[in-house]
Protein backbone atom coordinates (compact mmCIF):
# COMPACT_ATOMS: atom_id res chain seq x y z
CA UNK A 1 0.00 0.00 0.00
CA UNK A 2 1.43 3.58 -0.93
CA UNK A 3 1.58 5.66 1.97
CA UNK A 4 0.20 8.88 1.92
CA UNK A 5 3.26 10.98 0.46
CA UNK A 6 4.42 8.50 -1.93
CA UNK A 7 3.80 9.94 -5.72
CA UNK A 8 1.33 6.62 -6.28
CA UNK A 9 -0.94 7.36 -3.13
CA UNK A 10 -3.56 9.79 -5.48
CA UNK A 11 -3.52 7.11 -8.09
CA UNK A 12 -4.38 4.57 -5.83
CA UNK A 13 -6.72 6.37 -4.36
CA UNK A 14 -8.63 7.58 -7.42
CA UNK A 15 -8.95 4.16 -8.59
CA UNK A 16 -10.13 2.84 -5.28
CA UNK A 17 -13.09 5.53 -5.23
CA UNK A 18 -13.88 4.80 -8.85
CA UNK A 19 -14.13 0.86 -8.00
CA UNK A 20 -15.95 1.37 -4.79
CA UNK A 21 -18.86 4.12 -7.05
CA UNK A 22 -18.33 0.95 -9.62
CA UNK A 23 -19.58 -1.58 -6.90
CA UNK A 24 -22.01 0.30 -5.35
CA UNK A 25 -24.03 1.60 -8.89
CA UNK A 26 -24.28 -2.31 -9.84
CA UNK A 27 -25.47 -3.13 -6.49
CA UNK A 28 -28.04 -0.80 -7.03
CA UNK A 29 -28.92 -1.49 -10.52
CA UNK A 30 -29.13 -4.97 -9.15
CA UNK A 31 -31.95 -4.13 -7.13
CA UNK A 32 -33.55 -1.72 -8.77
CA UNK A 33 -33.15 -3.28 -12.72
CA UNK A 34 -36.61 -5.27 -12.78
CA UNK A 35 -38.64 -3.03 -10.92
CA UNK A 36 -37.63 -0.33 -13.22
CA UNK A 37 -38.69 -2.28 -15.61
CA UNK A 38 -42.08 -3.15 -14.80
CA UNK A 39 -42.89 0.43 -13.23
CA UNK A 40 -41.81 1.62 -17.33
CA UNK A 41 -44.19 -1.16 -18.59
CA UNK A 42 -47.00 0.08 -16.00
CA UNK A 43 -46.20 4.01 -16.99
CA UNK A 44 -46.79 3.20 -20.49
CA UNK A 45 -49.90 0.95 -20.45
CA UNK A 46 -51.32 3.94 -18.95
CA UNK A 47 -50.73 6.17 -21.94
CA UNK A 48 -51.70 3.96 -24.05
CA UNK A 49 -54.79 3.19 -22.48
CA UNK A 50 -55.76 6.68 -22.38
CA UNK A 51 -55.91 6.70 -25.94
CA UNK A 52 -57.45 3.09 -26.30
CA UNK A 53 -59.54 2.98 -23.33
CA UNK A 54 -60.54 -0.81 -24.37
CA UNK A 55 -57.46 -2.19 -24.27
CA UNK A 56 -56.46 -5.00 -21.95
CA UNK A 57 -52.41 -6.06 -22.76
CA UNK A 58 -50.19 -4.74 -24.95
CA UNK A 59 -47.13 -6.02 -27.16
CA UNK A 60 -44.19 -4.28 -28.95
CA UNK A 61 -42.06 -5.67 -31.63
CA UNK A 62 -38.53 -5.29 -30.70
CA UNK A 63 -37.11 -4.15 -34.00
CA UNK A 64 -39.20 -1.48 -35.26
CA UNK A 65 -41.06 -0.34 -31.65
CA UNK A 66 -44.24 -0.71 -32.62
CA UNK A 67 -47.02 -1.62 -29.84
CA UNK A 68 -49.72 -3.67 -31.09
CA UNK A 69 -52.93 -3.53 -28.46
CA UNK A 70 -55.43 -6.04 -27.47
CA UNK A 71 -58.79 -6.47 -26.05
CA UNK A 72 -59.56 -8.44 -23.14
CA UNK A 73 -60.84 -11.59 -25.60
CA UNK A 74 -56.98 -11.63 -26.78
CA UNK A 75 -55.61 -11.67 -23.22
CA UNK A 76 -54.93 -14.75 -20.74
CA UNK A 77 -54.41 -13.48 -16.88
CA UNK A 78 -52.65 -16.60 -14.77
CA UNK A 79 -54.36 -17.17 -12.08
CA UNK A 80 -51.45 -17.67 -9.59
CA UNK A 81 -49.41 -14.58 -10.26
CA UNK A 82 -52.12 -12.41 -11.81
CA UNK A 83 -49.51 -11.42 -15.27
CA UNK A 84 -51.28 -11.11 -18.26
CA UNK A 85 -49.74 -12.86 -21.52
CA UNK A 86 -51.72 -11.88 -25.06
CA UNK A 87 -52.80 -15.35 -27.34
CA UNK A 88 -50.68 -15.77 -29.94
CA UNK A 89 -52.74 -15.35 -33.23
CA UNK A 90 -54.87 -12.85 -32.03
CA UNK A 91 -56.29 -9.52 -33.69
CA UNK A 92 -55.13 -6.13 -32.33
CA UNK A 93 -57.97 -3.88 -31.86
CA UNK A 94 -55.12 -0.76 -32.49
CA UNK A 95 -51.43 0.66 -32.95
CA UNK A 96 -49.17 2.31 -31.22
CA UNK A 97 -45.73 3.83 -31.66
CA UNK A 98 -43.14 6.53 -29.99
CA UNK A 99 -41.93 9.33 -32.32
CA UNK A 100 -40.59 12.62 -32.22
CA UNK A 101 -40.67 16.13 -34.09
CA UNK A 102 -37.89 19.19 -34.47
CA UNK A 103 -39.91 21.41 -31.92
CA UNK A 104 -37.91 25.25 -31.10
CA UNK A 105 -36.74 24.10 -28.01
CA UNK A 106 -35.68 20.46 -29.08
CA UNK A 107 -37.21 17.30 -29.58
CA UNK A 108 -40.73 16.48 -29.09
CA UNK A 109 -41.45 12.80 -27.95
CA UNK A 110 -45.05 12.43 -29.52
CA UNK A 111 -46.73 9.01 -28.59
CA UNK A 112 -49.12 7.80 -31.70
CA UNK A 113 -52.05 5.86 -31.21
CA UNK A 114 -53.43 4.45 -34.76
CA UNK A 115 -56.76 2.37 -35.51
CA UNK A 116 -56.47 -0.97 -37.26
CA UNK A 117 -56.79 1.02 -41.17
CA UNK A 118 -54.01 2.97 -39.58
CA UNK A 119 -56.58 6.32 -39.48
CA UNK A 120 -55.24 7.91 -36.04
CA UNK A 121 -56.72 7.59 -32.82
CA UNK A 122 -55.23 10.30 -31.14
CA UNK A 123 -52.23 11.50 -29.93
CA UNK A 124 -50.01 12.56 -26.64
CA UNK A 125 -46.93 14.54 -26.00
CA UNK A 126 -44.44 12.68 -23.76
CA UNK A 127 -41.65 15.22 -23.73
CA UNK A 128 -40.79 18.19 -24.99
CA UNK A 129 -39.21 21.52 -24.34
CA UNK A 130 -41.08 24.41 -26.34
CA UNK A 131 -41.31 27.80 -24.62
CA UNK A 132 -44.10 27.50 -21.14
CA UNK A 133 -47.05 29.21 -22.23
CA UNK A 134 -46.45 29.17 -25.57
CA UNK A 135 -45.42 26.03 -27.51
CA UNK A 136 -46.23 24.42 -24.02
CA UNK A 137 -49.44 25.09 -25.41
CA UNK A 138 -49.17 21.31 -27.65
CA UNK A 139 -49.82 19.31 -24.85
CA UNK A 140 -53.34 20.77 -23.72
CA UNK A 141 -55.81 18.49 -24.87
CA UNK A 142 -57.65 20.55 -27.16
CA UNK A 143 -54.92 20.75 -29.42
CA UNK A 144 -54.05 17.18 -29.18
CA UNK A 145 -58.01 15.92 -30.11
CA UNK A 146 -57.66 17.51 -33.40
CA UNK A 147 -55.57 14.65 -34.67
CA UNK A 148 -58.36 12.32 -33.67
CA UNK A 149 -59.28 10.75 -36.94
CA UNK A 150 -57.28 12.24 -39.39
CA UNK A 151 -55.66 10.29 -42.50
CA UNK A 152 -52.24 10.91 -43.24
CA UNK A 153 -52.78 13.42 -46.56
CA UNK A 154 -54.97 16.07 -43.75
CA UNK A 155 -51.92 15.87 -41.04
CA UNK A 156 -50.53 18.93 -41.26
CA UNK A 157 -51.20 22.74 -39.97
CA UNK A 158 -53.72 24.97 -42.10
CA UNK A 159 -50.93 26.96 -43.26
CA UNK A 160 -49.35 24.04 -44.71
CA UNK A 161 -52.50 22.78 -46.21
CA UNK A 162 -53.63 20.49 -43.43
CA UNK A 163 -56.60 20.06 -41.24
CA UNK A 164 -54.96 21.42 -38.00
CA UNK A 165 -55.35 24.92 -36.27
CA UNK A 166 -52.30 25.64 -35.06
CA UNK A 167 -51.50 27.19 -31.20
CA UNK A 168 -51.02 31.31 -31.91
CA UNK A 169 -47.57 31.86 -31.25
CA UNK A 170 -45.99 28.71 -31.63
CA UNK A 171 -46.36 27.76 -35.02
CA UNK A 172 -43.18 26.02 -35.26
CA UNK A 173 -44.22 23.80 -32.20
CA UNK A 174 -47.28 22.61 -33.59
CA UNK A 175 -46.04 22.32 -37.24
CA UNK A 176 -42.97 19.82 -35.81
CA UNK A 177 -46.06 17.94 -34.11
CA UNK A 178 -47.74 17.13 -37.27
CA UNK A 179 -44.83 16.52 -39.21
CA UNK A 180 -43.53 14.19 -36.41
CA UNK A 181 -46.72 12.12 -36.65
CA UNK A 182 -46.26 11.64 -40.69
CA UNK A 183 -42.56 10.94 -40.57
CA UNK A 184 -43.67 8.35 -37.49
CA UNK A 185 -46.22 7.08 -39.42
CA UNK A 186 -44.02 6.69 -42.47
CA UNK A 187 -41.50 5.35 -40.64
CA UNK A 188 -43.55 2.12 -39.57
CA UNK A 189 -44.96 1.70 -42.65
CA UNK A 190 -43.01 -1.61 -42.98
CA UNK A 191 -43.32 -2.68 -39.10
CA UNK A 192 -47.56 -2.15 -39.46
CA UNK A 193 -47.58 -4.40 -42.73
CA UNK A 194 -45.66 -6.60 -41.30
CA UNK A 195 -47.80 -7.06 -38.66
CA UNK A 196 -51.28 -6.79 -40.59
CA UNK A 197 -49.62 -10.07 -42.92
CA UNK A 198 -48.71 -11.94 -39.83
CA UNK A 199 -52.01 -11.75 -38.17
CA UNK A 200 -54.57 -15.09 -39.32
CA UNK B 1 -23.55 23.85 19.39
CA UNK B 2 -23.47 27.57 18.43
CA UNK B 3 -20.99 27.00 15.31
CA UNK B 4 -23.67 24.71 14.01
CA UNK B 5 -26.15 27.08 14.03
CA UNK B 6 -23.85 29.78 12.33
CA UNK B 7 -22.61 27.31 9.93
CA UNK B 8 -26.70 26.55 9.35
CA UNK B 9 -27.53 30.27 9.13
CA UNK B 10 -24.16 31.11 6.74
CA UNK B 11 -25.91 29.73 3.84
CA UNK B 12 -29.34 31.14 4.05
CA UNK B 13 -28.57 34.61 4.12
CA UNK B 14 -24.84 35.79 4.17
CA UNK B 15 -23.20 33.25 1.78
CA UNK B 16 -26.77 32.59 -0.11
CA UNK B 17 -25.69 30.38 -2.94
CA UNK B 18 -27.40 31.54 -5.77
CA UNK B 19 -27.76 35.80 -4.77
CA UNK B 20 -23.81 36.10 -2.55
CA UNK B 21 -22.03 33.30 -3.80
CA UNK B 22 -23.71 33.30 -7.42
CA UNK B 23 -23.17 29.50 -7.55
CA UNK B 24 -25.12 27.11 -9.78
CA UNK B 25 -27.16 29.63 -11.75
CA UNK B 26 -26.97 27.32 -14.59
CA UNK B 27 -29.82 25.33 -13.73
CA UNK B 28 -31.29 27.76 -11.24
CA UNK B 29 -32.26 29.73 -14.31
CA UNK B 30 -33.43 26.53 -16.36
CA UNK B 31 -35.97 25.34 -13.99
CA UNK B 32 -37.13 28.24 -12.50
CA UNK B 33 -40.03 29.03 -14.39
CA UNK B 34 -42.85 27.77 -12.01
CA UNK B 35 -42.75 26.65 -8.10
CA UNK B 36 -43.27 23.08 -8.59
CA UNK B 37 -39.97 23.22 -10.29
CA UNK B 38 -38.55 25.07 -7.68
CA UNK B 39 -39.49 22.67 -4.72
CA UNK B 40 -38.74 19.77 -6.47
CA UNK B 41 -35.03 21.25 -7.83
CA UNK B 42 -34.80 22.13 -4.23
CA UNK B 43 -35.60 18.45 -2.61
CA UNK B 44 -32.66 16.99 -4.79
CA UNK B 45 -30.15 19.47 -3.99
CA UNK B 46 -30.84 18.99 -0.36
CA UNK B 47 -30.70 15.17 -0.82
CA UNK B 48 -27.40 15.34 -3.25
CA UNK B 49 -25.56 18.16 -1.01
CA UNK B 50 -26.30 16.47 2.37
CA UNK B 51 -25.01 13.17 1.11
CA UNK B 52 -22.19 14.54 -0.45
CA UNK B 53 -21.13 16.61 2.26
CA UNK B 54 -21.19 14.03 4.69
CA UNK B 55 -19.14 11.50 2.31
CA UNK B 56 -16.54 14.34 1.47
CA UNK B 57 -15.96 15.28 5.43
CA UNK B 58 -15.59 11.69 6.44
CA UNK B 59 -12.90 11.13 3.68
CA UNK B 60 -11.08 14.41 4.05
CA UNK B 61 -8.07 13.14 6.02
CA UNK B 62 -7.40 10.55 2.73
CA UNK B 63 -8.27 12.43 -0.06
CA UNK B 64 -4.76 13.60 -1.88
CA UNK B 65 -4.68 17.24 -2.76
CA UNK B 66 -3.91 16.71 -5.98
CA UNK B 67 -7.08 14.95 -6.79
CA UNK B 68 -9.52 15.94 -5.24
CA UNK B 69 -11.50 17.19 -7.63
CA UNK B 70 -12.34 14.50 -9.77
CA UNK B 71 -12.60 12.62 -6.46
CA UNK B 72 -15.50 14.87 -5.80
CA UNK B 73 -16.85 14.21 -8.97
CA UNK B 74 -17.11 10.85 -8.92
CA UNK B 75 -19.12 10.52 -5.30
CA UNK B 76 -21.60 13.43 -6.58
CA UNK B 77 -22.03 11.53 -10.11
CA UNK B 78 -22.42 8.13 -8.08
CA UNK B 79 -25.06 9.67 -5.53
CA UNK B 80 -26.70 11.21 -8.21
CA UNK B 81 -27.58 8.11 -10.26
CA UNK B 82 -28.19 6.06 -7.00
CA UNK B 83 -30.69 8.35 -6.14
CA UNK B 84 -31.89 8.67 -10.09
CA UNK B 85 -32.28 4.67 -10.13
CA UNK B 86 -33.81 4.75 -6.56
CA UNK B 87 -36.42 6.88 -7.94
CA UNK B 88 -37.34 5.11 -10.71
CA UNK B 89 -37.39 1.93 -8.83
CA UNK B 90 -39.27 2.77 -5.63
CA UNK B 91 -41.41 5.95 -6.05
CA UNK B 92 -42.11 6.08 -9.80
CA UNK B 93 -44.30 9.37 -9.79
CA UNK B 94 -42.20 11.24 -8.20
CA UNK B 95 -39.18 10.10 -10.07
CA UNK B 96 -41.36 11.19 -13.25
CA UNK B 97 -42.08 15.01 -11.79
CA UNK B 98 -38.15 14.85 -10.74
CA UNK B 99 -36.61 13.45 -13.42
CA UNK B 100 -35.47 16.12 -15.45
CA UNK B 101 -33.46 17.99 -12.22
CA UNK B 102 -31.79 14.67 -11.18
CA UNK B 103 -29.36 14.61 -13.88
CA UNK B 104 -29.11 18.37 -13.37
CA UNK B 105 -27.71 18.03 -10.11
CA UNK B 106 -24.13 16.62 -11.42
CA UNK B 107 -23.59 20.46 -13.06
CA UNK B 108 -24.96 21.97 -10.39
CA UNK B 109 -21.94 24.06 -8.75
CA UNK B 110 -23.38 24.23 -5.63
CA UNK B 111 -22.61 20.85 -4.59
CA UNK B 112 -18.86 20.69 -5.68
CA UNK B 113 -18.42 23.88 -4.36
CA UNK B 114 -19.70 23.33 -0.67
CA UNK B 115 -17.37 19.89 -0.88
CA UNK B 116 -14.14 22.03 -1.94
CA UNK B 117 -14.93 24.97 0.17
CA UNK B 118 -16.23 23.26 3.25
CA UNK B 119 -17.15 19.46 3.65
CA UNK B 120 -13.42 18.90 2.77
CA UNK B 121 -11.93 21.01 5.24
CA UNK B 122 -14.83 20.62 8.39
CA UNK B 123 -15.62 17.84 10.44
CA UNK B 124 -18.72 15.51 9.71
CA UNK B 125 -21.58 18.02 12.00
CA UNK B 126 -20.42 21.11 10.69
CA UNK B 127 -20.93 20.27 6.90
CA UNK B 128 -24.42 18.81 7.89
CA UNK B 129 -24.57 22.15 8.97
CA UNK B 130 -23.66 23.78 6.09
CA UNK B 131 -25.59 21.30 3.56
CA UNK B 132 -29.10 22.11 5.04
CA UNK B 133 -28.60 25.70 5.05
CA UNK B 134 -27.10 26.08 1.65
CA UNK B 135 -30.03 24.27 0.35
CA UNK B 136 -32.52 26.18 2.65
CA UNK B 137 -30.83 29.63 0.57
CA UNK B 138 -30.98 27.94 -2.29
CA UNK B 139 -34.60 26.92 -2.02
CA UNK B 140 -35.68 30.15 -0.69
CA UNK B 141 -33.78 31.75 -3.58
CA UNK B 142 -35.11 29.91 -6.43
CA UNK B 143 -38.81 30.11 -5.04
CA UNK B 144 -38.62 33.91 -5.04
CA UNK B 145 -37.19 34.01 -8.82
CA UNK B 146 -39.91 31.15 -9.71
CA UNK B 147 -42.58 33.23 -7.95
CA UNK B 148 -41.62 36.50 -9.82
CA UNK B 149 -40.97 34.33 -13.27
CA UNK B 150 -44.90 32.47 -13.01
CA UNK B 151 -46.08 35.37 -11.94
CA UNK B 152 -45.58 37.72 -14.36
CA UNK B 153 -45.10 35.12 -16.94
CA UNK B 154 -48.41 33.11 -16.86
CA UNK B 155 -50.28 35.98 -14.94
CA UNK B 156 -51.22 33.23 -12.04
CA UNK B 157 -49.86 31.69 -9.23
CA UNK B 158 -50.40 27.42 -9.75
CA UNK B 159 -49.08 25.22 -7.17
CA UNK B 160 -49.01 21.59 -7.93
CA UNK B 161 -52.21 22.20 -10.16
CA UNK B 162 -54.29 24.21 -7.84
CA UNK B 163 -54.38 27.76 -8.71
CA UNK B 164 -54.06 29.98 -5.82
CA UNK B 165 -55.05 33.24 -7.70
CA UNK B 166 -54.65 35.15 -10.84
CA UNK B 167 -54.06 38.89 -11.38
CA UNK B 168 -56.94 40.27 -13.51
CA UNK B 169 -55.68 41.45 -16.87
CA UNK B 170 -52.21 39.81 -16.89
CA UNK B 171 -53.85 36.40 -16.69
CA UNK B 172 -55.37 37.19 -20.50
CA UNK B 173 -52.33 38.82 -21.75
CA UNK B 174 -49.16 36.97 -19.83
CA UNK B 175 -45.71 38.96 -20.05
CA UNK B 176 -44.52 35.25 -21.86
CA UNK B 177 -40.81 37.04 -21.75
CA UNK B 178 -40.50 36.09 -18.33
CA UNK B 179 -40.50 32.37 -18.75
CA UNK B 180 -37.79 32.65 -21.44
CA UNK B 181 -34.58 32.22 -20.52
CA UNK B 182 -34.15 36.30 -21.07
CA UNK B 183 -36.42 36.52 -18.44
CA UNK B 184 -34.06 34.56 -15.68
CA UNK B 185 -31.45 36.97 -16.42
CA UNK B 186 -34.10 40.31 -16.04
CA UNK B 187 -35.08 38.70 -12.68
CA UNK B 188 -32.13 37.40 -11.12
CA UNK B 189 -30.27 40.74 -11.61
CA UNK B 190 -33.39 43.07 -10.43
CA UNK B 191 -33.37 40.64 -7.51
CA UNK B 192 -29.58 41.10 -6.67
CA UNK B 193 -29.56 44.53 -7.07
CA UNK B 194 -32.46 44.94 -5.19
CA UNK B 195 -30.88 42.68 -2.31
CA UNK B 196 -27.63 45.23 -2.56
CA UNK B 197 -29.56 48.13 -2.69
CA UNK B 198 -31.37 47.42 0.82
CA UNK B 199 -27.88 46.29 2.40
CA UNK B 200 -28.69 42.39 2.85
CA UNK B 201 -25.58 41.83 0.96
CA UNK B 202 -22.54 43.58 1.16
CA UNK B 203 -19.87 43.15 -1.59
CA UNK B 204 -16.98 41.30 0.21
Amino acid sequence: MATKRSAAYPIVFLTLVVLFSVVALTLVNEVTEERIAANKREAIKQMLAELFPEMADFTQDEGSGLYSLFDTSAVVTDGETGETSVLSGSLPIGYAFMTDGRGYGGKIGILVGLEVDQAVRGIRIISHQETPGLGAKITQIGFLDQFAGLSPGELAIRRDGGAVDAITGATISSRAVAEGVVQGIVDMTAALEAVGEGGP
Amino acid sequence: MRSFVKNLTNGIVRSNPTFILLLGLCPTLAVSTSLDNAVGMTGAVLFVLLAANVIVSLLRRWIPNRVRIPTFIVIIATLVTIVDLALQGFAWSLSQSLGMYIPLIVVNCIILGRAEAFASRNNVRQSVADAIGMSIGFGVAILLISLVRQLLGTGSLEVFSIRLFSVPGLADNPASIFLLPMGAFFVIGILLALFRWMGVSECE
